[in-house]
């Protein structure tokens, strides 16, 4: 038991010693180590927009933006453990969260805290302004993602999709959703297929051979990237070209052609935000902070932070400027302005990352486009679709 | 049990309740999380330390407390639905153990491997009581009709329910049924030969074990307000039989520290690398790397555990202490001796 004081004496002597970085504080977690790790550039990408504005601009309003970057390991405990710290310690004005489970668990707490929670989930079920006023997320969501895709297909004429998706809420959810909504049908499509597995698993032999008896004219995998460079090797062996499979946005990571090489070749994946290293007005931005600090990550995710850092941005400085310029000093009437001044965004330019944004719905941007492995690199294939 | 030793965890329980009351929702949403744990450590600690037999369906156990806790929330049932949940808990129990305990040993704790699946599965299956992948919601936990709504409400509640699962574990290994539990651990055939009856005392230990498993399964379940399937994976057994390798095979106090010292380290770890402003990715990796070592250090050092650790550090310092009394007094006599002879 004198152990048990003894090290929350420590942790509390510590966490007062912490000081008081800057004035706006957003607080940030994401898996730094954990599952879905290689889509962490979501995390880093966010927290790097606001050094970038402190080191550039002097932060907001002449306040500098304090950015603590927390670990959720994608574990459930830890994230709902980051958000107390994040609102009740850092005192932060915006929570950057990151898993649909952690933003689905702290729901009625986001609603009692009234502090803005901006999530990497796509989900639908965390979007709804009305019930859930201070939730965000940053694009379209897993169904609108699939329904792009089928859009795609409908439009080039194929009729049979088969469904291949991961054996946990990520995976089944969005595709349970979009079947119950008729959509496919709708599109005249016919399901031909709908496959699970494993979140873990590691061998997708057994379904690619089951994928190729059933000859469908698209696979469309709900799951990561780990996930997504099983099937296209097992896919491979099983005599089925890359060109059938199409993933979402999780699907997009260097990772996969790095990996696979040519067997990655024509695979396609739903592409929200440009590309890491595209011509646009954010990576000039991005290339000037490389120029002085060590990007971790530069791929497409990273693009998604910078993207979340850019809107979060905007709308904090709006609340500053409805203050008449200064940081409020009551931090609840700070969030919820900061929460007004996301929902107040309206064609807002993003640098190009993806097209302008508004975010009266808690979305931001609804637009993606269809990206193709060409070469070895993703290469977007067509122009930004509207997903509603 | 020593009305002693009942006082001291009382005035323990009392003053860590006191801390989660002046603390922030972070600290207090530790301790909660921390009492949640210690009460499945001390758990497991029965099966395994006091009886012997490996299990790793802990994490299921606890996923089916937190489950039926949440359904019996949701439906408007107080305090009892942590009851229901520890008695699905055992009725859980009993059926892995019914046809498991007739198997010994490894075999014994591969079939409460292959229990652990088997649940986890039945969790992404049973959608009407469990919401699927999706997880079931929990409606906070209502006391006396009114809900709890802050962390340091749960982390009360969670504290006092640790109490009274450690009286109550504590009663049960001090009593013919916790020796012969240790009988059984020690040897079976001993046991036989002793006039027990090892099946069913086997039974017993893992059917308690059941019950307190799926209390702190309840008790995660309205803390973090979410259910869902990955919350109880195998992965939730491991850090639990870590919980009672680090804190002590066959000791309560010592699950409750190993509960502590497991909860604890990655947050006074992280700290310190945030005071040494080491950058996230890398203060990971060390948070991961030193708990790892520990664990390898108390295996190879002191395999008892911290409870054996402390038990020794607390003899020595009263041995110095006599030591110094006795050497004290033993100068007091030779001074006064000397007065003496002098006068």
């Amino acid at each position: 038991m004198k152990t048990i004081f003894g090290a929350m004496a420590l942790g509390m002597g510590l966490a007062a010693a912490t000081p008081a970085a800057a004035d706006i504080t957003v607080c940030i977690w994401g898996t730094i180590t954990g599952p879905d790790a290689l889509v962490n550039g979501m995390a880093y990408g966010f927290r790097d927009y606001f050094q970038y504005l402190n080191q550039t601009k002097g932060g907001i309003a002449g306040q500098k933006i304090n950015t603590p970057l927390f670990d959720g390991r994608y574990k459930l405990d830890e994230e709902l453990k980051n958000y107390r710290r994040c609102v009740d310690e850092e005192k932060a004005v915006l929570v950057g969260g990151w898993s649909t489970g952690a933003a689905k668990a702290l729901r009625d707490q986001i609603n009692t805290d009234q502090v803005p929670y901006l999530a990497d989930s796509f989900s639908a079920d965390v979007v709804n302004p009305e019930k859930y006023p201070y939730e965000f997320i940053a694009g379209a969501t897993y169904e609108q993602q699939l329904l792009i895709g089928l859009r795609d297909l409908a439009k080039k004429g194929g009729k049979k999709v088969i469904l291949l998706y991961a054996d946990n809420e990520y995976g089944r959810g969005p595709i349970n959703n979009v079947i119950k909504s008729g959509a496919i049908k709708d599109l005249g499509l016919t399901v031909a297929d709908r496959i699970e597995f494993r979140y873990d698993t590691q061998d997708l032999t057994a379904q690619m051979l089951r994928v190729k008896a059933a000859a469908p004219d698209l696979v469309y995998i709900q799951a990561s990237t780990p996930q997504a460079i099983v099937a296209l090797r097992d896919a491979a062996k099983a005599g089925l070209p890359a060109s059938l499979i199409m993933g979402n946005m999780y699907n997009i990571s260097p990772a996969i052609p790095k990996q696979l090489g040519a067997a990655a070749e024509g695979f396609r994946s739903i592409q929200m935000y440009s590309e890491y290293g595209a011509k646009i007005p954010a990576q000039q931005e991005i290339d000037a902070y490389a120029q002085k600090n060590e990007v971790e990550r530069k791929d497409v995710y990273f693009m998604k932070g910078w993207f979340k850092g850019k809107v979060v941005a905007a709308a904090i400085e709006a609340a500053i400027k409805k203050a008449g310029g200064k940081v409020p000093e009551d931090l609840a009437a700070f969030r919820k302005e900061v929460r007004a001044g996301l929902e107040g965004l309206k064609d807002f330019d993003v640098g190009g990352i993806t097209p302008p944004v508004n975010y009266a719905d808690h979305q931001g941007s609804k637009q993606a486009r269809i990206s193709e492995i060409k070469n070895g690199a993703y290469v977007p294939v067509g122009e930004w679709i509207q997903t509603k | 049990m020593a009305w002693r030793r009942i006082l001291i965890g009382f005035v323990l329980a009392v003053a860590v309740i006191g801390i989660a009351q002046v603390s922030n929702r972070y600290t207090a949403f530790i301790i909660a999380s921390m009492a949640a744990a210690a009460i499945s450590a001390m758990s497991l600690n029965v099966v395994i330390g006091f009886c012997g037999q490996i299990s790793f369906a802990q994490g299921a156990l606890m996923g089916v407390g937190a489950y039926v806790a949440g359904n019996l929330g949701n439906a408007g049932v107080g305090l009892p639905s942590l009851l229901g949940a520890g008695v699905a808990g055992m009725l859980v129990c009993t059926l892995i153990g019914l046809p498991a305990l007739r198997l010994r040993g490894l075999y014994f704790a591969i079939a409460t491997l292959a229990a652990q699946f088997i649940i986890e599965y039945l969790f992404k299956l049973l959608q009407p009581w469990t919401n699927g992948v999706s997880g079931l919601s929990i409606s906070p936990l209502k006391v006396f009709g009114t809900p709890l709504s802050t962390d340091q409400q749960y982390a009360t509640l969670a504290v006092a329910t640790l109490f009274l699962s450690w009286l109550v574990l504590d009663r049960i290994c001090t009593v013919d049924l916790g020796r012969a539990f240790r009988v059984v651990r020690e040897g079976e055939l001993a046991a036989r030969g002793m006039g027990i009856d090892v099946r069913r005392t086997k039974l017993g230990a893992f059917m308690i074990s059941g019950f307190f498993a799926g209390l702190s399964g309840g008790l995660v379940g309205f803390i973090s307000r979410l259910a869902n399937p990955e919350g109880f994976e195998l992965v939730l057994s491991v850090d639990i039989t870590a919980m009672i390798i680090v804190g002590g095979l066959g000791s309560l106090p010592g699950s409750i520290i190993g509960a502590a010292f497991v909860t604890l380290l990655p947050e006074v770890t992280e700290r310190l690398g945030e005071a040494l402003h080491l950058a996230s990715d890398r203060l990971s990796a060390i948070r991961e790397i030193i708990f790892g070592l520990l664990i390898i250090v108390f295996l190879v050092l002191e395999p008892r555990g911290l409870a054996a650790l402390f038990g020794r550090l607390g003899r020595a310092v009263k041995r110095r202490m006599s030591g110094r009394r006795d050497a004290a007094a033993k100068s007091t006599t030779v001074k006064t001796e000397t007065e003496g002879r002098t006068t």
